[in-house]
């Protein structure tokens, strides 16, 4: 390969990453949804060692818009916080012990599926700027979770309540299972728990998710690095390219409505859906 | 009077610096595997992430691209497990609430065991 080709080649993989990051610094997503189909499809990557990139990138995703988020109050780090004990059990249940009965296969094409579904609930509020009449639950009230958050698009304090928190720690431990297993679905589930359950304003489900998933990709990470799945020369275009986009989105997701970040997700829930469900019956991406 | 250091705060400088040394490593790391020739497409299939930590430094001190570039990568990975660990001092030691210092504690220990652990 001459120095031309690599040049290209790295260009063209921090380029789709780039695309990916700032996808994933506004729906609070991660990078996969864009990277894996963008590496198996049109770099002939593995899908296994694509996954690996992926993982990669959402810790660079999370990392690198998290602290913008973090620093600006948008994340609510109380509810990051209790829900990353049941998303880290959830991991470890699902990578220690359920791996060794189940199908990755049929995971895969449930998982696509519920994603699916979970796009009636989504769509049914599609247009709602801010949730209306949610009353703190008891858990919320006890874990001190409502809280506010500064709206740079309202250009106004916006406090909110939270509630389902017993749906949202099952969800959330489903969560943990589906990434232990796959190595994928890190922010999907987080994102759902948010804006279904707690029922939290999108800004603040997006930042307060995109802050959560790096410590559930690290987890991953660990069992990919030991499985030899993450490429170093693949990882770091991948990653660099992707922490560009996370700071580039953070500057769009902060000034957009929440009814648009909504509609972004409710994208990318149904295109990863589908994606889900085709790789499950087999399509390499 | 000293002022509380706010877990926001702390994480977001944490996240940051974290992200931005992993950058800095990681194109490093590129440069040189670049300007060596080994960076190729086939080297992606055949250069599996090297494990043993003691190798690594070796081949870092040797100034090796590929090794430059890992460190970089587990910059990266041990950036949120770090923001983990010192949310932890932070709920105790600033904020005095010991809720979450259990909790954060807790998130902190599941992370680390399947990090290190699993399969």
């Amino acid at each position: 390969m001459s120095h031309l080709e690599v040049l290209k080649w790295v260009f063209e993989i921090m380029l789709a990453s780039f695309f990916g990051g700032i996808l994933g610094a506004i729906t609070g997503l991660g990078g996969g949804i864009v990277i894996v189909p963008f590496l198996t499809l049109l770099m002939n990557v593995p899908i296994q060692v694509a996954i690996g990139a992926s993982i990669i990138s959402v810790i660079a995703v999370s990392s690198g818009a998290g602290s913008v988020y973090v620093r600006d109050r948008v994340t609510n780090i109380r509810i990051a916080m209790f829900l990353e004990i049941w998303t880290a059990a959830g991991a470890v249940v699902g990578a220690g012990i359920l791996a060794r009965f189940l199908n990755g296969s049929e995971l895969t094409i449930l998982f696509g599926f519920s994603l699916l579904l979970s796009l009636i609930p989504v769509l049914a509020k599609i247009g709602e700027e801010l949730p209306k009449g949610v009353k703190n639950d008891a858990l919320a009230n006890f874990l001190k979770l409502n809280s506010s958050y500064y709206d740079m698009k309202l250009q106004k304090e916006i406090p909110y309540n939270v509630t389902g928190i017993p749906a949202s720690m099952g969800i959330m431990f489903l969560a943990g299972i589906i990434s232990g297993l796959l190595g994928i679905g890190a922010g999907v589930l987080k994102v759902l728990a948010h804006e279904i359950a707690m029922k939290v304003p999108s800004k603040v489900s997006t930042a307060t998710s995109n802050f959560m998933i790096g410590v559930t990709a690290a987890t991953a990470a660990g069992i990919y690095l030991r499985q030899g799945l993450i490429v170093p020369y693949l990882a770091a275009p991948v990653a660099l390219g992707v922490i560009l986009g996370a700071f580039t989105g953070t500057r769009l997701m902060e000034k957009m409505s929440n009814a648009r970040i909504r509609q972004v997700f409710a994208l990318a829930l149904g295109v990863l859906g589908i994606e889900m469900v085709l790789r499950g019956f087999g399509a390499k991406f | 009077m000293k002022k509380k250091i706010a877990i926001q705060d702390a994480a977001s400088w944490i996240l940051r610096v974290g992200v931005i040394t992993s950058i800095l490593i990681m194109t490093l790391g590129l440069l040189i595997s670049f300007f060596h020739g080994h960076l190729t497409l086939f080297r992606i299939e055949n250069r599996k992430f090297n494990e043993n930590p003691h190798l690594l430094f070796k081949q870092i001190w040797r100034g090796e691209g590929f090794a430059v570039i890992e460190l970089g990568i587990l910059f990266l990975i041990f950036t949120p497990i770090l923001r983990v660990a010192a949310s932890v001092v932070l709920f105790a030691l600033e904020e005095h609430d010991w809720m979450y210092t259990v909790i954060t504690f807790v998130v902190l220990v599941l992370t680390l065991t399947a990090f290190f652990f699993l399969k």
